[in-house]
C-alpha cells in the first residue's frame, strides 16, 4: 500500500467539494471533507493533513479563524478557495498565513499546479533549500545570484539597483507563491512603511522592464492585480 | 437669458420630468378644496364681522392643494385663484374685485407670496420624498441583482467543475459522451460569465458611476492578467500585448478592466468567427490612455455598429439566436464600465480585415508622477 498525501477539503457546498475531492482522488490524493469550521478543527487535528483547501465563506465562523488558529501550531499548506471580486478577503488571508489562494471557477489542471506547488514547498522550505545550497535561483533564462547580488537573463547582468535587487531576491526566495503587496514594502522598506505601495509598483514597472523581454507579458514576475506578485516555479 | 429660462424650467421640473402634469385628479381635488374652503368661509361670514382667518384657510387650502396634487402647477393656481377669491367674495367690497382701497396691495400681496412660498416648499419636499424611495427602490433592486447572481455563481461552479472532472478523469467516456460533456460545460462556463457580468454591473452601483471604487494600477499588470486569464481559456487563440516604454499609471477599478478586456478578447472569437489572433495595445493620449483590442476575424457587420454597445443587438430580427447570444451583454457592460470611469469607446473595423474595439481611460490628476523613483 501506498503512502498518499492527505488533503482536507473546508467547504459547506457539497456539490463544490464534490467535485474538487473526485479531481484529487483520481490524481492519487487521500482527501477527506469537513463542512464547518468546527468539523474543520477536529478534521485537523486527528488527521493532521498535508494540505488544506479553505473556503472562507463557512457557515459557523469566518475561515479566517481558521487560518489563525492553525497558524499558532503549525506550518501546514493552506490554500483558500475563492470567488472574484474578493480581492480583500485573499490579502487578509495571506497575510494571515495561507499559502495560496485559487480563484473559482478553476480548471482540475489549475487546482492540481497549486496543491502540488504547495506540498512541494512545505517539504523543501519553499525554494529556500534550493536556493541555500547553490545560492543561486534558476527560472528559465533568469537566474538571481545571491552572493554577487545579480540577475542574470540569459547570462548578462541586467543591473538592478540596490531595492529593485532585494525585491527579487525577495520573490526569488519564495518562489511559486504569491507575495503581498504589503508584505513585501515590509521586507524592503521596514516594518514602518505606510499605506501607499505606489513606490513598489514603480519599481516592479522597472523591474520588468530590465528583466522581461515584453513587459505586457511577464514569464519571470507575475502580477496578481490587487493582491501581489509572484515569480513563477523555479528549475 | 437663455440660462435664467434653463434655471425656472429646472426648477419647475417634476420627479418625472414633467413641468406641469395636468390630471383629472389634480383639477378634482383643486376645485374640492377651493369649494371647501369658499363654503366654510361663506359660513362663517354669516357669524363673524371679521374677516380676518379668510386668508389664512385659503392659504391652508393652498397647502393642502400643492399635498394632494402632483407638480407645481396646481399649487401655483391655487395661490393666483385664492387671492382673487379672497378679494372678490370674503373682503369689502364684496363680489366686487379691488384691490386699490389702503392697506389692500400689501395685504393681498403677502397673502399671495405666503400662499407661493408654502406651495413650492410642499411641492419640493415632495418631490425629494419621491426621488429618495426611488433611489431606495434602485438600490433594493441592484443588491438583489447582487444576491442572485452571487447565489447563482456556486451551483455554476460546482456544474462546470463536475463535468471537467468527469471529463478529465474517466477515459472510458464514449466519443458522444464527451462531445455532450463538453458542451455542457461550455454552457455552464459561458452562463457563469454572464453572472460575472451582472456582478459587474452592480459593482458599478447603477449609472450614476459615483460608486466606482478606483485604485492607481500599473496598466501593463491588467493587461497581462486579463490576457493570461483569456489564454487559459481560449489556448488556440495568440494573444499579444503591447505598451508603451514609459509604465502607465491610471486610476481605475481593475477588476472592472479586466471584465472589459475580457468581454471584448471573447467578442473577438465569439464574432469574428475566423479570428485566431487577438492584439491589445496600449497608448499615451495628452491627459489620458488608449486600449485597443484588435483581432483578424471577419469583422463587424455594417448594420450592428449602431446597436453595437446599447445592449438590443439580440432582439434583431432575422438572426439566428445563437450567432448574437451574449453580444449584447458583453459589450454593453463594457460600455457601461468605461463610462462610469469617464472614458469613451469605439468600434471599427480595420483595413486588414478584423475589428478593433478601443477605450480611452482619463489619467487622473496625479497622471504619471516620475517623483517615485527609487
Amino acid at each position: 500500500m501506498t503512502i498518499k498525501d492527505k488533503i482536507l477539503i473546508v467547504e459547506d457546498e457539497k456539490s463544490i467539494s464534490g467535485f474538487i475531492k473526485a479531481i484529487l482522488q483520481t490524481n492519487g490524493y487521500d482527501v477527506i471533507t469537513a463542512s464547518s469550521g468546527g468539523e474543520a478543527f477536529s478534521m485537523i487535528s486527528s488527521h493532521c493533513p498535508d494540505l488544506i483547501l479553505l473556503d472562507l465563506g463557512l457557515p459557523d465562523m469566518d475561515g479566517m479563524r481558521i487560518i489563525e488558529d492553525v497558524r499558532r501550531w503549525t506550518m501546514l499548506p493552506i490554500i483558500v478557495v475563492s470567488a472574484r471580486n474578493y480581492e480583500r478577503d485573499k490579502v487578509e488571508a495571506l497575510d494571515k498565513g495561507a499559502d495560496d489562494f485559487i480563484t473559482k471557477p478553476f480548471s482540475a489542471a489549475e487546482l492540481l499546479a497549486r496543491v502540488r506547488v504547495a506540498i512541494r514547498h512545505m517539504r523543501l522550505g519553499a525554494a529556500g533549500d534550493s536556493v541555500a545550497n547553490s545560492g543561486r535561483f534558476t527560472v528559465g533564462g533568469m537566474t538571481v545570484d545571491y552572493g554577487r547580488h545579480q540577475v542574470l537573463i540569459d547570462g548578462e547582468n541586467v543591473h538592478l539597483t540596490q531595492n529593485e535587487f532585494k525585491i527579487v531576491a525577495l520573490l526569488g526566495k519564495c518562489a511559486g507563491k504569491v507575495l503581498t503587496y504589503d508584505f513585501i514594502m515590509k521586507e524592503i522598506w521596514g516594518p514602518q512603511v505606510r499605506g501607499n505601495n505606489q513606490i513598489l509598483r514603480v519599481n516592479m514597472a522597472n523591474i520588468r522592464r530590465k528583466i522581461e523581454k515584453n513587459p505586457a507579458e511577464p514569464q519571470y514576475i507575475f502580477t496578481e492585480v490587487g493582491v501581489g506578485y509572484r515569480m513563477a516555479e523555479g528549475d | 437669458m437663455k440660462y435664467v429660462l434653463k434655471k425656472i424650467k429646472d426648477f419647475f421640473r417634476n420627479s418625472d420630468g414633467n413641468y406641469f402634469p395636468i390630471s383629472w385628479k389634480g383639477w378634482l381635488s383643486f376645485f374640492v378644496i377651493m369649494g371647501v374652503s369658499s363654503t366654510v368661509c361663506s359660513l362663517l361670514k354669516n357669524i363673524t364681522t371679521s374677516d380676518t382667518h379668510v386668508p389664512l384657510i385659503f392659504v391652508m387650502a393652498v397647502l393642502l392643494i400643492a399635498l394632494t396634487t402632483d407638480g407645481y402647477f396646481y399649487g401655483l393656481l391655487a395661490s393666483l385663484a385664492s387671492v382673487v377669491m379672497v378679494n372678490y367674495a370674503f373682503t369689502f367690497p364684496y363680489n366686487k374685485l379691488d384691490y386699490s382701497i389702503y392697506g389692500y396691495p400689501l395685504t393681498f400681496f403677502t397673502m399671495f407670496s405666503v400662499s407661493l412660498v408654502v406651495s413650492t416648499m410642499v411641492t419640493r419636499v415632495k418631490n425629494q420624498e419621491k426621488a429618495r424611495i426611488e433611489s431606495e427602490k434602485e438600490k433594493i433592486r441592484a443588491n438583489l441583482l447582487r444576491a442572485i447572481s452571487h447565489d447563482l455563481r456556486t451551483p455554476l461552479t460546482s456544474i462546470s467543475g463536475s463535468i471537467g472532472a468527469v471529463l478529465e478523469g474517466d477515459d472510458r467516456l464514449s466519443e458522444n459522451s464527451v462531445e455532450l460533456l463538453t458542451g455542457a460545460r461550455d454552457d455552464a462556463e459561458w452562463l457563469h460569465r454572464m453572472v460575472e457580468n451582472l456582478l459587474s454591473v452592480t459593482r458599478i452601483g447603477g449609472d450614476k458611476g459615483g460608486a466606482l471604487h478606483t485604485e492607481t494600477e500599473v496598466l501593463e499588470e491588467v493587461l497581462a492578467e486579463a490576457a493570461a486569464t483569456f489564454r487559459k481559456r481560449s489556448p488556440e487563440v495568440e494573444v499579444t500585448v503591447s505598451v508603451p516604454e514609459e509604465p502607465l499609471f491610471v486610476p481605475m477599478d481593475a477588476m472592472l478592466i479586466e471584465q472589459v478586456l475580457f468581454n471584448l478578447m471573447d467578442n473577438a472569437v465569439t464574432h469574428g468567427k475566423t479570428t485566431t489572433r487577438i492584439s491589445i495595445a496600449a497608448k499615451t493620449l495628452p491627459g489620458s490612455v488608449s486600449v485597443s483590442v484588435q483581432d483578424n476575424g471577419r469583422g463587424i457587420d455594417a448594420g450592428a455598429f449602431e446597436h453595437l454597445f446599447d445592449g438590443s443587438l439580440q432582439l434583431q430580427p432575422g438572426k439566428e439566436a445563437d450567432s448574437t447570444r451574449g453580444m449584447g451583454i458583453g459589450l454593453s457592460v463594457c460600455k457601461a464600465v468605461i463610462e462610469a470611469h469617464g472614458g469613451t469607446l469605439a468600434a471599427a473595423n480595420v483595413p486588414e480585415g478584423g475589428a478593433r474595439i478601443s477605450f480611452v481611460l482619463p489619467l487622473g490628476e496625479e497622471g504619471n508622477s516620475d517623483d517615485y523613483q527609487g
